[in-house]
């Protein structure tokens, strides 16, 4: 009884029994493709960038698991060229029933192509900065700088300006550091280029360039232009600025607080009066 | 130098070698210019130790016998791995067209320990006494980071301390029809070929096409008889990224 209501056409000519095997095929050459995942990831672990071995591990289970449907379909009959024209259709119609999902599959392809960025870029997109997780087909994974999960669509990635700043392999960066003007600024500026001499990811071309900038209110201000690796480029900028500053002092230059001269005419008269009857100065 | 330093322990060490360079068998303790490296036995492990200026490294080794290696390795590791490209650095040199000198540079030495035998190394530690400094090579966009190393120039081997420094004996042929001056070379560090003995080594030759356009590789026959090759970290490193024999340098052997 059981075997007989299997051999009945479901769909056309395809019966229950073929549903099945069908379902069996597809089901265990998932788990092939998940077992060969598994060796792969033990195998080239060690060998191979984890992003890029991601990659290479979802080509591959996708290969086996389009071979594995591509087997499984004569069991349905189903004339293969026949087959394109329905898809066709069917994408045609799933094109304007879902219009957002197919812009967001064509901007995703071109991000893909284009690459302004790649999993593990420091990157702003819009108002969204953080580490670019994932690049899918329709969407964008940024974990922001608080850990945070953001789902970004490939639409708005697309139509957003990106901002990578790790997509060139150095970048610089710059101080303003304000020393008082009883401060010698020539012997700040030779501490400051010892300093960043002695840094290793300071890059010794681009050479760092030290500089009075402007006599500014309260302070004669030192502009230092840094350039440094872009893998490393913000330890040493947080690590610099310190350094730096510790020196400074060390070598009696005072990074002052803003303050105004006032100079006072003779002859003049200063009267102040404290709120508690503490007097009058004159 | 050698006669500074202290060691205990068994050592396949060749007498021509430098001291801290060579094969120790477990256990054992060398001193050496500020530098002590000491492994010892407890139990089913190795306790490895070691004091530099840099600081001092405390590993423990799942094994408690066996042989552990200190040599030379591409000075690219410290303080840590930004690049596998190192940029030499010189006063620059006028190059005839279509002819040959060859200059002897020095480079950093980082000093790398590994355990295990012919065929499958671990490295355990990497240290230096020479201060690292990187540049970039190109543009920021296009362009390499590399470890800078900034030399003279000599026509013959030059004095080196060998716990710093290495000699480079660099070939330099000017292939095109225009004299060139030459004061860059850069090598990639998966092809570096490090050869030890009363100090670090490595012959390399420079192909130049233009003032633009040069080319680099590093050979693997011993500068001089009797030096060792070094164990690289590189191949430890089991990468997929095959060795590339050559460096093109697209962006200029002057400055």
């Amino acid at each position: 009884m059981v075997f007989e209501s299997l051999s009945i056409p479901v769909i056309g000519t395809v019966t229950l029994f073929d549903l099945l095997v069908f379902a069996i095929a597809v089901f265990v050459v998932y788990i092939i493709s998940r077992i060969v995942a598994i060796y792969l990831k033990k195998a080239f672990s060690d060998r191979v960038d984890p992003v890029e071995l991601d990659k290479l591990v979802k080509v591959i289970q996708a290969a086996i698991i389009i071979v594995g449907v591509y087997a499984a379909l004569p069991r349905f009959d189903i004339n293969i060229a026949d087959m394109v024209v329905v898809g066709g259709t069917i994408g045609l119609v799933a094109a304007f029933a879902g219009q957002r999902i197919v812009s967001n599959f064509g901007s995703g392809l071109f991000i893909i192509a284009e690459r302004p960025m790649k999993p593990g870029d420091n990157v702003t997109i819009g108002e969204v900065s953080g580490t670019v997780d994932q690049i899918r087909v329709l969407s964008t994974i940024i974990k922001t700088y608080e850990g945070v999960y953001v789902r970004v669509p490939n639409e708005k990635v697309f139509t957003s300006e990106i901002t990578n700043y790790v997509a060139n392999v150095a970048r610089r960066f710059e101080y303003s550091i304000g020393i008082s003007y009883r401060s010698d600024a020539e012997t700040a500026i030779r501490i400051i280029r010892s300093l960043l001499e002695d840094h290793p990811f300071v890059l010794a071309h681009p050479a760092p360039s030290v500089f009075v900038d402007s006599l500014a209110e309260s302070a004669v201000i030192i502009r230092v232009f840094i350039w440094a690796p872009s893998r490393v480029w913000w330890s040493v900028r947080t690590e610099m600025l310190w350094t730096i500053k510790k020196a400074l002092e060390e070598a009696g230059i005072e990074i002052p607080y803003p303050q105004r001269v006032v100079t006072i005419a003779p002859g003049a008269r200063i009267e102040v009066s404290h709120a508690h009857g503490g007097g009058d100065i004159r | 130098m050698s006669g500074t330093g202290s060691r205990s322990g068994i050592c396949s060490r060749r007498p021509d070698l430098f001291s801290v360079f060579g094969r120790y068998g477990i256990p054992f303790r060398l001193g050496e210019s500020g530098i002590t490296v000491e492994t010892r036995a407890e139990g089913q492990f190795t306790l490895y130790e070691r004091v530099a200026p840099s600081g001092r490294v405390e590993r423990r080794l799942g094994f408690s016998g066996g042989t552990i290696t200190i040599n030379p390795v591409e000075p690219v590791n410290l303080p840590q791995e930004v690049t596998n490209t190192i940029e030499f650095h010189f006063t620059p040199i006028a190059i005839e067209p279509l002819s040959e000198v060859t200059v002897f540079l020095t480079f950093p030495v980082e000093i790398g320990v590994f355990s295990g035998s012919e065929g499958s190394y671990t490295l355990i530690d990497v240290f230096s006494l020479a201060k690292p400094k990187y540049s970039l090579y190109g543009t920021p966009e296009k362009g390499v980071i590399t470890r800078h190393v900034e030399t003279g120039v000599s026509h013959e081997p030059p004095p080196v301390d060998p716990l710093q420094e290495g000699i480079l004996a660099l070939a330099i042929r000017n292939t095109g029809k225009d004299w060139v001056w030459v004061s860059r070379a850069v090598f990639e560090s998966p092809s570096l070929r490090i050869f030890y003995g009363p100090h670090a080594a490595m012959s390399a030759e420079m192909m130049v096409y233009s003032r633009i356009l040069g080319e680099t590789w590093v050979t693997r026959t011993p500068p001089r008889e009797g030096m060792e090759e070094a164990i690289r970290i590189f191949p430890t490193k089991k990468s997929l990224v095959p060795e590339k024999p050559s460096y093109l340098m697209e962006y200029g052997v002057g400055d």
